[in-house]
């Protein structure tokens, strides 16, 4: 029973960290929603955009005991690669964080181009955001990038969601074909070399801007999951120690 | 996220500009009536029908034109994308208005780097002091003009 009630303590500690956290994350979350916003504006969002390489960037946490978030965020990413398998398409995947690691690497080692951990040493913050996305861009192939996190609704609501950045050349494949990227076309390009150069960074900047964007929104969902599922093991742990001591109790 | 109007007929009388930054949304579909950006090209003012166009950023200022008055931030770099419906996104990866910088603190940076590029030996530390050199030189620039 004393095992018990410690846990009860434990857990109903470790809600009240995860939710002083969450306060401290939330705003900035918040605040970083409007930067992806303009390059959707412009650029629009296909998922559905039928590409050679895929690399399936997969955020998710270091530390445990948050819930079911990691194993979706999984879940959706061999989803996607499954999605995306044929002949002459290949899928990598770059992990980012422990948890995703431990579950990927058992079945698709081979696929896994990069693994980042411990992302959360320091406060996150654009500057490292963006040398993580640099860092991906240098070392991977690739014609679109789909990134799948879990986008803060609220504490107790969680949607994996996945985000399509796609190469300068699939921009324009899209672009002339029409539909949804058609009006690229109208738009002037200013400076620089070619139109191509500009086209270039631009997709290397909204790589790092939806990263920086997916990776607060997924440590708002670890520390909202985290604290809902140690408020439930709270009370699991306070029903339990009831049961108990109405058995001690009871028994002579 | 909210769906865009489509481009009128007729030219607006405001431009819509939204800026943003990493950490924060600075304006937010506010109407005005122009911005000046600082293009790689040089400074480009913006006005409501203005044609698209997608432009990268140097350092430099930003001036927000509103009624009579305006609000001047320097940008670090970023992009800025004109829609044809006179709608302005400006994203920047560091914006501070001009009165938050310190004069003295510029001067010193730029003597700072300049002094850094005779020191430098590689190409990457050339690179980095050149261009710790063009953000203070227009910095300096920003407060003076």
């Amino acid at each position: 029973m004393k095992s018990v009630k410690n846990i009860q303590k434990i857990t109903k500690a470790m809600k009240m960290v995860a939710a002083s956290k969450l306060r401290a994350i939330q705003t900035k979350a918040e605040n970083s929603r409007g930067l992806w916003q303009p390059f959707t504006a412009l650029l629009g969002d296909l998922p559905s955009a039928d590409v050679k390489k895929n690399v399936v960037v997969t955020i998710s946490s270091d530390k445990g005991l948050c819930g079911g978030i990691n194993s979706t965020s999984v879940k959706i990413s061999k989803g996607l690669h499954k999605l995306n398998s044929g002949p002459e398409k290949e899928t990598k995947y770059v992990i980012l964080g422990e948890k995703a690691k431990a579950q990927l690497v058992r079945d698709s080692k081979k696929d896994i181009e990069l693994i980042i951990t411990e992302l959360q040493k320091n406060p996150l913050n654009y500057t490292q955001v963006s040398v993580l996305a640099d860092e991906i861009l240098k070392n991977v192939e690739y014609d679109a990038l789909r990134i799948v996190f879990n986008k803060f609704h609220s504490v107790v609501s969680f949607v994996p969601t996945v985000s399509t950045v796609l190469s300068p050349e699939i921009v324009e494949r899209e672009a002339e074909s029409g539909g949804k990227l058609g009006d690229l076309d109208s738009y002037e390009v200013e400076g620089g070399e070619t139109k191509g150069e500009i086209l270039q960074n631009l997709a290397e900047f909204q790589f790092s801007c939806v990263m920086f964007n997916a990776v607060l929104e997924n440590a708002c969902s670890e520390q909202g999951a985290r604290m809902s599922a140690m408020d439930s093991s709270s009370r699991n742990a306070g029903d339990m120690l009831d049961r108990l001591t109405l058995t001690y109790n009871r028994s002579p | 996220m909210h769906p865009r109007p489509p481009t009128p007929s007729s030219i607006p009388p405001k431009l819509t500009v939204n800026f943003v930054l990493p950490y924060a949304s600075e304006l937010s579909t506010k109407e005005v009536d122009m911005v000046i950006v600082p293009a790689t090209t040089g400074q480009m003012g913006v006005l409501p029908g203005h044609v698209a166009t997608i432009a990268e950023l140097k350092p430099g200022v930003l001036s927000v034109h509103e009624g009579s008055e305006t609000t001047k931030y320097f940008v670090s770099s970023g992009f800025v994308f004109i829609h044809a419906n006179s709608f302005a996104d400006i994203i920047a990866v560091e914006a501070v208005p001009l009165d938050q910088i310190d004069a003295n603190l510029v001067q010193k940076g730029l003597a700072d780097f300049t002094q850094k590029l005779s020191s430098a030996t590689t190409e990457l530390e050339k690179a980095e002091a050149q261009i710790g050199i063009d953000v203070h030189s227009a910095l300096n620039s920003a407060l003076t003009g």
